[in-house]
Protein backbone atom coordinates (compact mmCIF):
# COMPACT_ATOMS: atom_id res chain seq x y z
CA UNK A 1 0.00 0.00 0.00
CA UNK A 2 2.82 2.32 0.84
CA UNK A 3 4.43 1.56 -2.46
CA UNK A 4 1.39 2.71 -4.26
CA UNK A 5 1.76 6.28 -2.99
CA UNK A 6 3.11 8.27 -5.89
CA UNK A 7 4.49 11.14 -3.84
CA UNK A 8 7.68 9.72 -2.52
CA UNK A 9 11.28 10.66 -2.61
CA UNK A 10 13.55 8.04 -4.10
CA UNK A 11 15.93 6.79 -1.45
CA UNK A 12 19.18 7.71 -3.22
CA UNK A 13 21.22 8.29 -0.10
CA UNK A 14 19.44 11.54 0.74
CA UNK A 15 18.99 11.03 4.46
CA UNK A 16 16.49 13.75 5.01
CA UNK A 17 14.18 12.06 2.54
CA UNK A 18 14.21 8.46 3.68
CA UNK A 19 14.81 6.94 7.07
CA UNK A 20 15.71 3.32 7.25
CA UNK A 21 14.63 1.29 10.23
CA UNK A 22 14.39 -2.32 11.25
CA UNK A 23 11.01 -3.88 11.53
CA UNK A 24 10.33 -7.59 12.04
CA UNK A 25 13.83 -8.36 10.92
CA UNK A 26 13.18 -6.69 7.58
CA UNK A 27 14.49 -3.40 6.47
CA UNK A 28 11.60 -1.02 6.00
CA UNK A 29 11.99 2.47 4.71
CA UNK A 30 9.79 5.34 5.60
CA UNK A 31 9.41 7.88 2.93
CA UNK A 32 8.29 11.38 3.59
CA UNK A 33 7.19 13.47 0.70
CA UNK A 34 8.81 16.88 0.25
CA UNK A 35 5.43 18.57 0.30
CA UNK A 36 4.60 17.02 3.64
CA UNK A 37 8.03 17.98 4.87
CA UNK A 38 7.54 21.56 3.85
CA UNK A 39 4.15 21.57 5.48
CA UNK A 40 5.70 20.13 8.64
CA UNK A 41 8.41 22.78 8.53
CA UNK A 42 5.71 25.42 8.32
CA UNK A 43 4.05 23.88 11.33
CA UNK A 44 7.36 24.03 13.16
CA UNK A 45 8.23 20.32 13.05
CA UNK A 46 11.78 19.31 12.53
CA UNK A 47 13.26 16.04 11.28
CA UNK A 48 13.18 14.20 14.59
CA UNK A 49 9.55 15.05 15.19
CA UNK A 50 8.72 13.64 11.83
CA UNK A 51 10.62 10.45 12.58
CA UNK A 52 8.86 10.07 15.91
CA UNK A 53 5.55 10.72 14.23
CA UNK A 54 6.32 8.07 11.67
CA UNK A 55 7.14 5.58 14.44
CA UNK A 56 3.86 6.37 16.12
CA UNK A 57 2.05 5.82 12.88
CA UNK A 58 3.88 2.57 12.37
CA UNK A 59 3.15 1.30 15.86
CA UNK A 60 -0.59 1.73 15.56
CA UNK A 61 -2.30 -1.62 14.97
CA UNK A 62 -2.69 -2.56 11.35
CA UNK A 63 -6.07 -2.22 9.85
CA UNK A 64 -5.13 -3.21 6.38
CA UNK A 65 -6.81 -6.61 6.65
CA UNK A 66 -10.19 -5.15 7.50
CA UNK A 67 -9.74 -2.49 4.85
CA UNK A 68 -8.94 -5.18 2.37
CA UNK A 69 -12.01 -7.06 3.39
CA UNK A 70 -14.10 -3.99 2.98
CA UNK A 71 -12.51 -3.42 -0.35
CA UNK A 72 -13.20 -6.95 -1.43
CA UNK A 73 -16.77 -6.49 -0.29
CA UNK A 74 -16.96 -3.42 -2.42
CA UNK A 75 -15.56 -5.37 -5.28
CA UNK A 76 -18.11 -8.09 -4.75
CA UNK A 77 -20.79 -5.52 -4.51
CA UNK A 78 -19.92 -4.24 -7.92
CA UNK A 79 -19.99 -7.72 -9.38
CA UNK A 80 -22.73 -9.43 -7.42
CA UNK A 81 -24.95 -7.18 -5.30
CA UNK A 82 -27.44 -9.98 -4.65
CA UNK A 83 -25.20 -11.78 -2.13
CA UNK A 84 -25.32 -9.03 0.49
CA UNK A 85 -29.05 -8.59 0.10
CA UNK A 86 -29.52 -12.32 0.56
CA UNK A 87 -27.49 -12.07 3.73
CA UNK A 88 -29.71 -9.29 4.91
CA UNK A 89 -32.70 -11.47 4.20
CA UNK A 90 -31.17 -14.24 6.27
CA UNK A 91 -30.69 -11.86 9.12
CA UNK A 92 -34.29 -10.74 8.86
CA UNK A 93 -35.38 -14.34 8.96
CA UNK A 94 -33.31 -15.09 12.04
CA UNK A 95 -34.25 -12.05 14.02
CA UNK A 96 -37.81 -12.92 15.18
CA UNK A 97 -36.65 -16.18 16.68
CA UNK A 98 -33.40 -14.92 18.03
CA UNK A 99 -34.43 -11.73 19.74
CA UNK A 100 -36.67 -13.06 22.52
CA UNK A 101 -34.31 -15.96 23.12
CA UNK A 102 -31.31 -13.77 23.71
CA UNK A 103 -33.38 -11.36 25.74
CA UNK A 104 -34.41 -14.00 28.27
CA UNK A 105 -30.95 -15.27 28.96
CA UNK A 106 -29.29 -11.93 28.88
CA UNK A 107 -31.81 -10.51 31.28
CA UNK A 108 -31.18 -13.34 33.70
CA UNK A 109 -27.45 -13.02 33.41
CA UNK A 110 -27.70 -9.26 33.76
CA UNK A 111 -29.70 -9.62 36.95
CA UNK A 112 -27.23 -12.11 38.32
CA UNK A 113 -24.40 -9.75 37.61
CA UNK A 114 -26.32 -6.94 39.22
CA UNK A 115 -27.03 -8.94 42.33
CA UNK A 116 -23.41 -10.01 42.50
CA UNK A 117 -22.33 -6.41 42.22
CA UNK A 118 -24.74 -5.41 44.92
CA UNK A 119 -23.44 -8.16 47.15
CA UNK A 120 -19.94 -6.95 46.55
CA UNK A 121 -21.00 -3.42 47.32
CA UNK A 122 -22.73 -4.39 50.52
CA UNK A 123 -19.70 -6.41 51.53
CA UNK A 124 -17.39 -3.50 51.02
CA UNK A 125 -19.82 -1.22 52.79
CA UNK A 126 -20.06 -3.50 55.78
CA UNK A 127 -16.28 -3.72 55.83
CA UNK A 128 -16.04 0.03 55.82
CA UNK A 129 -18.61 0.26 58.56
CA UNK A 130 -16.65 -2.22 60.62
CA UNK A 131 -13.53 -0.20 60.11
CA UNK A 132 -15.31 2.96 61.16
CA UNK A 133 -16.71 1.21 64.21
CA UNK A 134 -13.29 -0.02 65.17
CA UNK A 135 -11.89 3.44 64.76
CA UNK A 136 -14.65 4.77 66.92
CA UNK A 137 -13.92 2.13 69.53
CA UNK A 138 -10.31 3.16 69.49
CA UNK A 139 -11.27 6.80 69.75
CA UNK A 140 -13.62 6.08 72.65
CA UNK A 141 -10.89 4.14 74.38
CA UNK A 142 -8.66 7.14 73.83
CA UNK A 143 -11.22 9.58 75.24
CA UNK A 144 -12.24 7.16 78.00
CA UNK A 145 -11.48 9.43 80.98
CA UNK A 146 -14.20 11.90 80.02
CA UNK A 147 -16.56 9.54 78.20
CA UNK A 148 -18.66 8.98 81.31
CA UNK A 149 -19.07 12.70 81.80
CA UNK A 150 -19.98 13.00 78.15
CA UNK A 151 -22.49 10.21 78.58
CA UNK A 152 -24.13 12.07 81.45
CA UNK A 153 -24.04 15.31 79.54
CA UNK A 154 -25.52 13.85 76.37
CA UNK A 155 -28.21 11.73 77.99
CA UNK A 156 -31.83 12.80 78.01
CA UNK A 157 -33.11 13.87 81.43
CA UNK A 158 -36.47 12.25 80.72
CA UNK A 159 -35.53 8.74 79.61
CA UNK A 160 -32.04 8.89 81.13
CA UNK A 161 -30.61 7.26 77.99
CA UNK A 162 -28.33 8.79 75.41
CA UNK A 163 -30.39 11.40 73.58
CA UNK A 164 -32.03 9.87 70.54
CA UNK A 165 -32.69 12.54 67.92
CA UNK A 166 -32.21 15.36 70.40
CA UNK A 167 -34.16 18.55 70.08
CA UNK A 168 -33.19 21.66 71.93
CA UNK A 169 -35.63 23.96 73.68
CA UNK A 170 -35.54 27.74 73.43
CA UNK A 171 -33.99 27.79 76.89
CA UNK A 172 -31.13 25.64 75.62
CA UNK A 173 -31.90 22.24 77.13
CA UNK A 174 -31.85 19.14 74.95
CA UNK A 175 -34.00 16.04 75.19
CA UNK A 176 -34.99 13.20 72.92
CA UNK A 177 -37.49 14.49 70.41
CA UNK A 178 -40.03 11.88 71.48
CA UNK A 179 -39.48 12.47 75.19
CA UNK A 180 -39.83 16.22 74.86
CA UNK A 181 -43.00 15.87 72.85
CA UNK A 182 -44.66 13.55 75.34
CA UNK A 183 -43.45 15.73 78.22
CA UNK A 184 -45.07 18.81 76.70
CA UNK A 185 -48.22 16.80 76.03
CA UNK A 186 -48.54 15.42 79.55
CA UNK A 187 -46.85 18.01 81.75
CA UNK A 188 -47.56 21.24 79.94
CA UNK A 189 -45.34 23.31 77.71
CA UNK A 190 -42.58 23.84 80.21
CA UNK A 191 -38.97 22.86 79.95
CA UNK A 192 -38.52 19.78 82.13
CA UNK A 193 -35.22 21.13 83.37
CA UNK A 194 -35.81 24.81 84.05
CA UNK A 195 -39.61 25.10 83.83
CA UNK A 196 -39.42 27.90 81.30
CA UNK A 197 -42.17 28.02 78.75
CA UNK A 198 -41.21 26.38 75.51
CA UNK A 199 -42.48 28.02 72.38
CA UNK A 200 -44.73 27.03 69.58
CA UNK A 201 -43.69 23.60 68.39
CA UNK A 202 -40.14 24.57 67.61
CA UNK A 203 -38.97 21.90 69.98
CA UNK A 204 -39.87 19.27 67.42
CA UNK A 205 -36.83 19.92 65.26
CA UNK A 206 -33.76 17.77 65.75
CA UNK A 207 -30.56 19.50 66.78
CA UNK A 208 -28.48 18.03 63.99
CA UNK A 209 -25.07 18.99 65.31
CA UNK A 210 -25.81 17.43 68.66
CA UNK A 211 -27.36 14.38 67.04
CA UNK A 212 -24.34 13.83 64.79
CA UNK A 213 -22.02 14.25 67.75
CA UNK A 214 -23.98 11.70 69.73
CA UNK A 215 -23.93 9.29 66.81
CA UNK A 216 -20.18 9.66 66.55
CA UNK A 217 -19.53 9.27 70.25
CA UNK A 218 -22.02 6.53 71.11
CA UNK A 219 -22.65 4.48 67.98
CA UNK A 220 -23.51 1.37 69.98
CA UNK A 221 -26.11 3.01 72.18
CA UNK A 222 -27.72 4.77 69.25
CA UNK A 223 -27.84 1.50 67.34
CA UNK A 224 -29.54 -0.37 70.20
CA UNK A 225 -32.06 2.43 70.68
CA UNK A 226 -32.77 2.48 66.99
CA UNK A 227 -33.25 -1.26 66.96
CA UNK A 228 -35.62 -1.01 69.92
CA UNK A 229 -37.57 1.77 68.22
CA UNK A 230 -37.84 -0.15 64.95
CA UNK A 231 -38.91 -3.33 66.74
CA UNK A 232 -41.54 -1.41 68.69
CA UNK A 233 -42.89 0.22 65.54
CA UNK A 234 -43.97 -1.50 62.37
CA UNK A 235 -40.94 -2.14 60.18
CA UNK A 236 -39.96 1.30 58.98
CA UNK A 237 -37.51 1.82 56.11
CA UNK A 238 -34.53 3.32 57.86
CA UNK A 239 -31.16 3.93 56.31
CA UNK A 240 -29.40 1.01 57.85
CA UNK A 241 -32.17 -1.36 56.79
CA UNK A 242 -32.20 -0.30 53.17
CA UNK A 243 -29.54 -2.80 52.21
CA UNK A 244 -31.46 -5.64 53.75
CA UNK A 245 -34.60 -4.49 52.03
CA UNK A 246 -32.78 -4.35 48.72
CA UNK A 247 -31.47 -7.88 49.07
CA UNK A 248 -34.94 -9.01 50.08
CA UNK A 249 -36.29 -7.44 46.91
CA UNK A 250 -33.75 -9.38 44.90
CA UNK A 251 -34.81 -12.57 46.59
CA UNK A 252 -38.43 -11.73 45.95
CA UNK A 253 -37.72 -11.22 42.29
CA UNK A 254 -36.01 -14.58 42.07
CA UNK A 255 -38.90 -16.21 43.87
CA UNK A 256 -41.35 -14.55 41.52
CA UNK A 257 -39.45 -15.92 38.56
CA UNK A 258 -39.55 -19.36 40.03
CA UNK A 259 -43.23 -19.01 40.76
CA UNK A 260 -43.80 -17.99 37.18
CA UNK A 261 -42.20 -21.21 36.05
CA UNK A 262 -44.22 -23.26 38.52
CA UNK A 263 -47.38 -21.48 37.34
CA UNK A 264 -46.47 -22.66 33.89
CA UNK A 265 -46.39 -26.25 35.14
CA UNK A 266 -49.67 -25.81 36.92
CA UNK A 267 -51.40 -24.27 33.96
CA UNK A 268 -50.09 -27.08 31.81
CA UNK A 269 -51.53 -29.73 34.10
CA UNK A 270 -54.79 -27.85 34.45
CA UNK A 271 -55.18 -27.66 30.75
CA UNK A 272 -54.48 -31.31 30.21
CA UNK A 273 -57.10 -32.18 32.82
CA UNK A 274 -59.61 -29.83 31.26
CA UNK A 275 -58.92 -31.47 27.94
CA UNK A 276 -59.71 -34.85 29.40
CA UNK A 277 -63.05 -33.47 30.57
CA UNK A 278 -63.57 -31.98 27.11
CA UNK A 279 -64.67 -28.53 28.26
CA UNK A 280 -63.91 -25.15 26.69
CA UNK A 281 -61.80 -26.54 23.92
CA UNK A 282 -61.32 -23.35 21.99
CA UNK A 283 -59.98 -21.43 24.94
CA UNK A 284 -57.65 -24.29 25.66
CA UNK A 285 -56.38 -24.25 22.14
CA UNK A 286 -55.60 -20.57 22.33
CA UNK A 287 -53.97 -21.02 25.69
CA UNK A 288 -52.05 -24.02 24.46
CA UNK A 289 -50.78 -22.06 21.49
CA UNK A 290 -49.51 -19.37 23.80
CA UNK A 291 -48.07 -21.99 26.10
CA UNK A 292 -46.37 -23.73 23.20
CA UNK A 293 -44.88 -20.40 22.15
CA UNK A 294 -43.58 -19.80 25.63
CA UNK A 295 -42.19 -23.30 25.82
CA UNK A 296 -40.46 -22.84 22.50
CA UNK A 297 -38.88 -19.69 23.78
CA UNK A 298 -37.76 -21.47 26.89
CA UNK A 299 -36.32 -24.22 24.75
CA UNK A 300 -34.37 -21.77 22.66
CA UNK A 301 -33.26 -19.97 25.74
CA UNK A 302 -31.98 -23.17 27.26
CA UNK A 303 -30.19 -24.10 24.06
CA UNK A 304 -28.50 -20.77 23.78
CA UNK A 305 -27.93 -20.61 27.50
CA UNK A 306 -26.03 -23.91 27.38
CA UNK A 307 -23.78 -22.73 24.60
CA UNK A 308 -23.22 -19.42 26.30
CA UNK A 309 -22.36 -20.99 29.63
CA UNK A 310 -20.05 -23.43 27.91
CA UNK A 311 -18.35 -20.63 26.08
CA UNK A 312 -17.89 -18.49 29.15
CA UNK A 313 -17.47 -21.51 31.47
CA UNK A 314 -19.29 -19.64 34.22
CA UNK A 315 -22.20 -21.88 35.21
CA UNK A 316 -23.47 -20.61 38.55
CA UNK A 317 -25.88 -22.53 40.73
CA UNK A 318 -28.85 -20.37 39.81
CA UNK A 319 -28.20 -20.95 36.11
CA UNK A 320 -28.17 -24.69 36.71
CA UNK A 321 -31.47 -24.48 38.59
CA UNK A 322 -32.97 -22.56 35.72
CA UNK A 323 -31.79 -25.25 33.33
CA UNK A 324 -33.34 -27.86 35.58
CA UNK A 325 -36.59 -25.96 35.56
CA UNK A 326 -36.53 -25.87 31.78
CA UNK A 327 -35.88 -29.58 31.61
CA UNK A 328 -38.84 -30.12 33.90
CA UNK A 329 -40.96 -27.95 31.68
CA UNK A 330 -40.01 -29.96 28.65
CA UNK A 331 -40.85 -33.19 30.44
CA UNK A 332 -44.22 -31.83 31.49
CA UNK A 333 -44.99 -30.70 27.98
CA UNK A 334 -44.18 -34.08 26.52
CA UNK A 335 -46.37 -35.75 29.15
CA UNK A 336 -49.23 -33.42 28.25
CA UNK A 337 -48.81 -34.28 24.59
CA UNK A 338 -48.92 -37.99 25.43
CA UNK A 339 -52.12 -37.47 27.43
CA UNK A 340 -53.66 -35.71 24.48
CA UNK A 341 -52.82 -38.61 22.25
CA UNK B 1 -34.86 -7.49 79.22
CA UNK B 2 -32.04 -5.13 80.03
CA UNK B 3 -30.75 -2.99 77.25
CA UNK B 4 -27.71 -4.70 75.77
CA UNK B 5 -25.87 -1.46 75.19
CA UNK B 6 -25.79 -0.41 78.78
CA UNK B 7 -25.71 -3.83 80.39
CA UNK B 8 -22.43 -3.02 82.01
CA UNK B 9 -24.07 -0.38 84.08
CA UNK B 10 -26.72 -2.66 85.53
CA UNK B 11 -25.60 -4.52 88.59
CA UNK B 12 -27.80 -6.54 90.89
CA UNK B 13 -28.80 -4.59 93.96
CA UNK B 14 -27.23 -5.41 97.29
CA UNK B 15 -30.03 -7.60 98.56
CA UNK B 16 -29.37 -7.12 102.26
CA UNK B 17 -30.30 -3.46 102.09
CA UNK B 18 -33.99 -3.91 101.51
CA UNK B 19 -36.41 -5.66 103.80
CA UNK B 20 -38.91 -7.01 101.30
CA UNK B 21 -36.46 -7.54 98.53
CA UNK B 22 -35.24 -11.02 97.77
CA UNK B 23 -33.81 -12.85 94.80
CA UNK B 24 -31.62 -11.69 91.95
CA UNK B 25 -32.18 -8.71 89.71
CA UNK B 26 -33.43 -10.82 86.83
CA UNK B 27 -36.24 -12.37 88.85
CA UNK B 28 -38.26 -9.19 89.06
CA UNK B 29 -37.10 -7.73 85.79
CA UNK B 30 -38.49 -10.69 83.93
CA UNK B 31 -41.99 -10.11 85.28
CA UNK B 32 -42.31 -6.51 84.16
CA UNK B 33 -42.72 -5.18 80.70
CA UNK B 34 -39.97 -3.08 79.21
CA UNK B 35 -42.04 0.01 78.72
CA UNK B 36 -40.52 3.46 78.64
CA UNK B 37 -41.34 3.93 82.31
CA UNK B 38 -39.87 0.55 83.23
CA UNK B 39 -36.69 1.35 81.38
CA UNK B 40 -36.43 4.68 83.07
CA UNK B 41 -36.97 3.13 86.52
CA UNK B 42 -34.29 0.55 85.80
CA UNK B 43 -31.94 3.34 84.80
CA UNK B 44 -32.70 5.21 87.99
CA UNK B 45 -32.02 2.12 90.03
CA UNK B 46 -28.66 1.69 88.36
CA UNK B 47 -27.90 5.34 89.02
CA UNK B 48 -28.85 4.96 92.67
CA UNK B 49 -26.51 2.00 92.96
CA UNK B 50 -23.62 3.78 91.34
CA UNK B 51 -24.04 7.10 93.09
CA UNK B 52 -26.38 6.91 96.11
CA UNK B 53 -27.43 10.23 97.65
CA UNK B 54 -26.33 11.08 101.18
CA UNK B 55 -28.34 9.38 103.95
CA UNK B 56 -30.75 7.85 101.44
CA UNK B 57 -31.30 4.44 99.88
CA UNK B 58 -34.05 3.03 97.74
CA UNK B 59 -34.97 -0.02 95.73
CA UNK B 60 -37.87 -2.21 94.61
CA UNK B 61 -39.90 -3.74 97.41
CA UNK B 62 -40.33 -7.11 95.76
CA UNK B 63 -41.12 -8.36 92.30
CA UNK B 64 -42.78 -5.14 91.22
CA UNK B 65 -40.47 -2.63 89.64
CA UNK B 66 -43.02 0.13 90.21
CA UNK B 67 -43.22 -0.32 93.96
CA UNK B 68 -40.17 0.73 95.88
CA UNK B 69 -39.17 1.19 99.44
CA UNK B 70 -36.80 3.94 100.54
CA UNK B 71 -35.01 4.86 103.74
CA UNK B 72 -33.80 8.23 104.84
CA UNK B 73 -31.50 8.55 107.81
CA UNK B 74 -32.14 11.65 109.88
CA UNK B 75 -29.35 14.08 109.07
CA UNK B 76 -26.82 14.97 111.75
CA UNK B 77 -27.45 18.19 113.63
CA UNK B 78 -31.22 18.07 113.24
CA UNK B 79 -34.07 16.97 115.46
CA UNK B 80 -34.36 13.81 113.35
CA UNK B 81 -30.73 12.76 113.95
CA UNK B 82 -30.28 9.02 114.28
CA UNK B 83 -33.75 8.13 113.11
CA UNK B 84 -34.40 5.83 110.17
CA UNK B 85 -37.46 6.81 108.21
CA UNK B 86 -39.07 4.39 105.80
CA UNK B 87 -40.96 5.56 102.78
CA UNK B 88 -43.13 3.79 100.23
CA UNK B 89 -42.68 4.85 96.64
CA UNK B 90 -45.21 3.99 93.97
CA UNK B 91 -44.39 4.90 90.40
CA UNK B 92 -47.32 5.62 88.09
CA UNK B 93 -47.46 3.78 84.77
CA UNK B 94 -46.76 7.01 82.87
CA UNK B 95 -43.73 7.85 84.97
CA UNK B 96 -41.73 10.10 84.54
CA UNK B 97 -44.48 12.29 83.14
CA UNK B 98 -46.44 11.93 86.36
CA UNK B 99 -44.78 12.21 89.79
CA UNK B 100 -44.17 9.16 91.96
CA UNK B 101 -46.29 8.85 95.09
CA UNK B 102 -44.28 8.92 98.28
CA UNK B 103 -45.62 7.98 101.69
CA UNK B 104 -43.86 8.05 105.03
CA UNK B 105 -44.23 4.67 106.70
CA UNK B 106 -42.47 5.88 109.81
CA UNK B 107 -44.27 8.45 111.91
CA UNK B 108 -42.53 11.80 111.97
CA UNK B 109 -43.11 15.15 113.60
CA UNK B 110 -42.70 17.44 110.61
CA UNK B 111 -44.79 20.30 109.27
CA UNK B 112 -44.59 18.97 105.70
CA UNK B 113 -45.71 15.42 106.53
CA UNK B 114 -49.31 14.80 107.56
CA UNK B 115 -50.52 12.11 109.96
CA UNK B 116 -51.10 9.64 107.14
CA UNK B 117 -47.53 10.12 105.95
CA UNK B 118 -48.34 12.23 102.87
CA UNK B 119 -45.79 14.83 101.91
CA UNK B 120 -46.53 18.40 101.00
CA UNK B 121 -43.61 18.93 98.71
CA UNK B 122 -44.28 20.98 95.61
CA UNK B 123 -42.05 18.91 93.33
CA UNK B 124 -44.22 15.86 94.07
CA UNK B 125 -47.36 17.72 93.04
CA UNK B 126 -47.64 20.70 90.72
CA UNK B 127 -43.97 21.37 90.24
CA UNK B 128 -43.14 17.87 89.14
CA UNK B 129 -40.90 17.69 86.12
CA UNK B 130 -40.05 14.60 84.10
CA UNK B 131 -36.41 15.59 84.43
CA UNK B 132 -36.56 14.85 88.17
CA UNK B 133 -35.41 11.48 89.38
CA UNK B 134 -36.09 9.57 92.56
CA UNK B 135 -32.59 10.49 93.69
CA UNK B 136 -33.45 14.16 93.46
CA UNK B 137 -36.77 13.58 95.22
CA UNK B 138 -35.01 11.84 98.11
CA UNK B 139 -32.49 14.64 98.30
CA UNK B 140 -35.35 17.12 98.43
CA UNK B 141 -36.91 15.21 101.31
CA UNK B 142 -33.61 15.15 103.09
CA UNK B 143 -33.39 18.90 102.63
CA UNK B 144 -36.79 19.43 104.28
CA UNK B 145 -35.41 17.47 107.23
CA UNK B 146 -32.68 20.07 107.45
CA UNK B 147 -34.96 22.97 106.74
CA UNK B 148 -38.74 22.49 106.95
CA UNK B 149 -41.01 24.57 104.73
CA UNK B 150 -43.55 26.09 107.13
CA UNK B 151 -45.19 28.19 104.43
CA UNK B 152 -46.30 25.09 102.52
CA UNK B 153 -47.33 22.91 105.41
CA UNK B 154 -49.18 19.62 105.60
CA UNK B 155 -49.87 20.24 109.27
CA UNK B 156 -50.26 23.98 109.97
CA UNK B 157 -50.12 23.40 113.72
CA UNK B 158 -46.55 22.13 113.56
CA UNK B 159 -45.63 24.88 111.10
CA UNK B 160 -46.94 27.50 113.50
CA UNK B 161 -44.97 26.00 116.36
CA UNK B 162 -41.87 25.80 114.18
CA UNK B 163 -42.15 29.50 113.36
CA UNK B 164 -43.02 30.69 116.84
CA UNK B 165 -41.07 28.39 119.10
CA UNK B 166 -38.33 26.54 117.26
CA UNK B 167 -36.82 24.97 120.41
CA UNK B 168 -40.06 23.38 121.53
CA UNK B 169 -40.69 22.11 118.02
CA UNK B 170 -37.26 20.47 117.92
CA UNK B 171 -37.81 18.90 121.33
CA UNK B 172 -41.05 17.26 120.21
CA UNK B 173 -39.48 16.16 116.97
CA UNK B 174 -36.59 14.50 118.86
CA UNK B 175 -39.06 12.71 121.09
CA UNK B 176 -41.00 11.40 118.10
CA UNK B 177 -37.80 10.31 116.38
CA UNK B 178 -36.74 8.40 119.46
CA UNK B 179 -40.14 6.83 119.85
CA UNK B 180 -40.93 5.88 116.23
CA UNK B 181 -37.76 5.95 114.15
CA UNK B 182 -35.28 3.95 116.21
Amino acid sequence: MVNETPLRVTGDGSKEGSIAREKNGEKAEIFISPRFKSAAAMAGWDEEDLIIASFVVDDTPERSSSKRRRRSNLLFKSTSPSSSSSRRRQRVKQSPIRLPVIDLDEVIRHEEEKSAEKKRETKTETKEEKKVLEEKKNSTSVVLPCIDKLRDELSCAICLEICFEPSTTTCGHSFCKKCLRSASDKCGRKCPKCRQLIGNGRYCTVNTVLWNTIQLLFPKEVETQRAAASSAKSPSPRNHQNQRVRSRNNRDQERLQREDLSRLFVSNEDRSERRRRGASVRLDQDGDAAFAMRLQRQEFASAFGVTATNATSSSSSSASTLLLARANLRAMASRAVRRQG
Amino acid sequence: MMTPGGSGRFKPLPTAMYAGYSGTASSWVAKTSVSASGKRIQREMAELNVDPPLDCSAGPKGDNLYHWIATIIGPLGTAYEGGIFFLDIVFPSDYPFKPPKLLFKTRIYHCNVDTAGNLSVDILRDSWSPALTITKVLQAIRSIFLKPEPYNPALPMIARLYLSDREKHDEVAKEWTLRFAK
